[in-house]
């Protein structure tokens, strides 16, 4: 999949030298070592079941363990889709409101406290998820929403709903922004929420971007609090749930779940093949703090 | 905004009344994430230490231990010393020097005038899109003993038929090297950043005075990059140390084979979600997070002072 780009890059230098041809061979190299495991998983999904423990090519490729996962799996794959792109949308659209909302408060609005209380969101970035394992199953189990309704989604939203890198990234970059442009909405009468929605908002859509996607792809991604909050209800368990259910304790069927792990990560790829720049700015952002 | 030079009452008063207003505003935009923060974070943790004093189950009586807890894990749980603790300390002080050397190492390279800059970069970042329990069991197939991994070493000339992840003596070794695999990509975005922030006239500088890359390397790169490292190290021990779904998916969920892959989270989690010890896992959780905050503190005197920590 990815390896067709390789080729395109990878043009040789015209001024040779030595050095510069181990150099490329070096990063060649490293690039393949990133590459060839997750071709190789693809490649695998092609296999039957005692091919798959061969390292060779396929003999026959052909989506008989795709066909397989597709139907075994229970709950079924297209309701998996579901359940994680619910989770990863929500996630990632609550992220970007609260979290831009929270940022313009931290970077531009003038309060007591304000200072202390960023330092207090800064602050929980070292708490460990699993220390708040059980105050946040008894809280959600509180609420009444550990249940078998799609309502138990929403314990998982909840916890995920605004976190400080988001708030964070997005402060950083309103900060970036130039004071006149609020300061003349201001003036032709536009309120607080106004001028964030209408002036802000559109201005930092680079910010936003960059937030989104890696919301996108966490909550995707994320094994954790779909685990521990939706654990036993069977008919919202995800996509990355279903990887952990698959891996059999002694005898894998390799293939179908390779085919799983293909599926998982294919919207991710190909968020990232089309989003690359902000997934790498993002990551970039949260590396300059201040 | 501090303009005190108005002297009528009047605009006195409005100035007071509209920064009122401001704060008001403020409030209110920050008010749901701060709620959020304030239950889910702060509020989990106090909670979590009060009931580390405690016999807490789901249900039945709830007994006021004192800190008995604490010493039975500390003193009379050898699978948690002896396993989780160690497995998560070697772990971290092996992982995270690893993915730090060699998140510079890629950066530093990356950002030389090389063709190909932008594709290199998000080659090397691109482990770190997978999920963690895809990734982890693609490692686990690879490292098979007929897999590609042992198929790999054949090439530079060592035989071997080792089951990698499900062997006791090389599991937490494999993960080890899935995780600077994974994970090098991002500590290589962290640094680069930074690394573009040096200007090039303190370089040009250094090579009017004769020093070679190497040197210009160690004697500014490096130094420069102190708020980068103290950065990168903190946000990389903190991941070392919560180390779970990778030994969550290879380790079975209990840290097989023989507690080679029990690591602190792993074990926390056991206890709150397996045996339904809440008040014994919240005591867990305490440890670490006591752990997190003074290897933090350390490695805030290590680098220096760093903005915002």
């Amino acid at each position: 999949m990815t390896t067709a780009a390789a080729t395109t890059e990878t043009a040789p230098d015209r001024r040779f030298s030595m050095r510069r041809a181990i150099a490329y061979a070096l990063l060649i190299g490293w690039s393949l070592l990133m590459f060839v495991p997750f071709v190789w998983t693809f490649i695998t999904s092609l296999k039957d079941r005692p091919e798959a423990l061969r390292v060779s090519l396929p003999a026959s490729p052909d989506f008989e363990a795709w066909v397989y996962t597709w139907q075994s799996i229970d709950p079924g794959l297209p309701q998996r889709m579901v359940s994680s792109l619910l989770l990863a949308a929500a996630v990632t659209a609550s992220n970007l409101f609260l979290g831009s909302l929270a940022g313009y408060a931290f970077a531009r609005l003038t309060f007591p406290g304000r200072d202390v209380l960023f330092v207090v969101v800064l602050a929980t970035l070292m708490i460990p998820d699993q220390l708040r394992i059980v105050p946040v199953y008894q809280i959600m189990n509180f609420l009444g929403l550990i249940n078998k309704n799609p309502t138990n989604y929403l314990s998982v939203i909840i916890v995920l709903a605004v976190s400080a890198t988001s708030i964070f990234l997005l402060r950083q970059y309103f900060l970036t922004i130039p004071r006149d442009l609020e300061e003349a909405a201001r003036i032709d009468g536009a309120g607080y929420f106004q001028t964030y929605w209408q002036v802000i908002l559109p201005l930092a859509a680079p910010a936003l971007a960059a937030v989104g996607v890696l919301q996108f792809q966490g909550t995707w991604n994320g094994l954790f609090w779909p685990l521990v909050l939706m654990g036993q209800e069977k008919d919202h368990w995800t996509l990355p749930v279903g990887i952990t259910q698959l891996q059999g304790a002694f005898d894998t069927n390799w293939p179908p779940l390779m085919a799983l792990v293909v599926i998982t990560t294919i919207p991710i790829l190909a968020l990232y093949v089309y989003f690359q720049r902000y997934f790498v700015e993002g990551i970039a952002a949260a590396g300059v703090k201040g | 905004m501090t303009a005190e030079t108005v002297t009528a009452p009047q605009a006195r008063t409005s100035m007071r009344e509209a920064h009122r207003r401001e704060a008001r505003v403020g409030y209110a935009f920050i008010a749901v994430p701060m709620a959020l923060f304030l239950t889910l974070n702060i509020f989990a943790i106090l909670y979590a230490f009060f009931i580390s004093f405690f016999d807490w189950g789901i249900r039945g009586p709830r007994e006021f231990l004192g800190f008995a807890n604490y010493q039975d894990l500390l003193f009379d749980d050898p699978v948690f010393v002896e396993k989780a603790v160690v497995n998560t300390l070697r772990y971290s002080f092996i992982v995270v020097p690893a993915q730090m050397a060699l998140g510079l190492f890629l950066a530093v390279v990356v950002n030389q005038k090389i063709r190909g800059q932008t594709f290199f970069r998000a080659a090397f970042y691109f482990p770190a899109i997978a999920s963690s329990a895809a990734v982890a069991v693609l490692f686990t197939f690879i490292t098979q003993p007929d897999g590609l991994f042992n198929a790999f070493l054949g090439v530079f000339g060592i035989a071997s038929e080792l089951n990698w992840t499900n062997n006791s003596r090389t599991a937490l070794e494999s993960v080890m090297v899935l995780n600077v695999w994974t994970t090098s990509g991002t500590m290589m975005l962290f640094y680069l950043a930074s690394l573009q922030s040096i200007s090039r006239e303190v370089y040009e500088a250094a090579a009017l005075d004769g020093a070679g890359p190497w040197q210009a390397f160690w004697r500014i790169t490096f130094p420069l990059l102190r708020p980068a490292h103290y950065f990168v190290a903190v946000v990389s021990f903190i991941g070392a140390l919560q180390m779970f779904d990778q030994a969550f998916v290879i380790g079975g969920g209990d840290g097989s084979p023989a507690n080679s892959l029990s690591t602190v989270v792993l074990y926390l989690y056991r206890a709150a979600l397996v045996k339904f010890d809440f008040g014994y896992a919240a005591a867990v959780g305490i440890v670490l997070f006591v752990a997190i905050m003074a290897i933090t503190l350390v490695q805030r005197r290590l680098f220096g002072q760093a903005p915002a920590w």
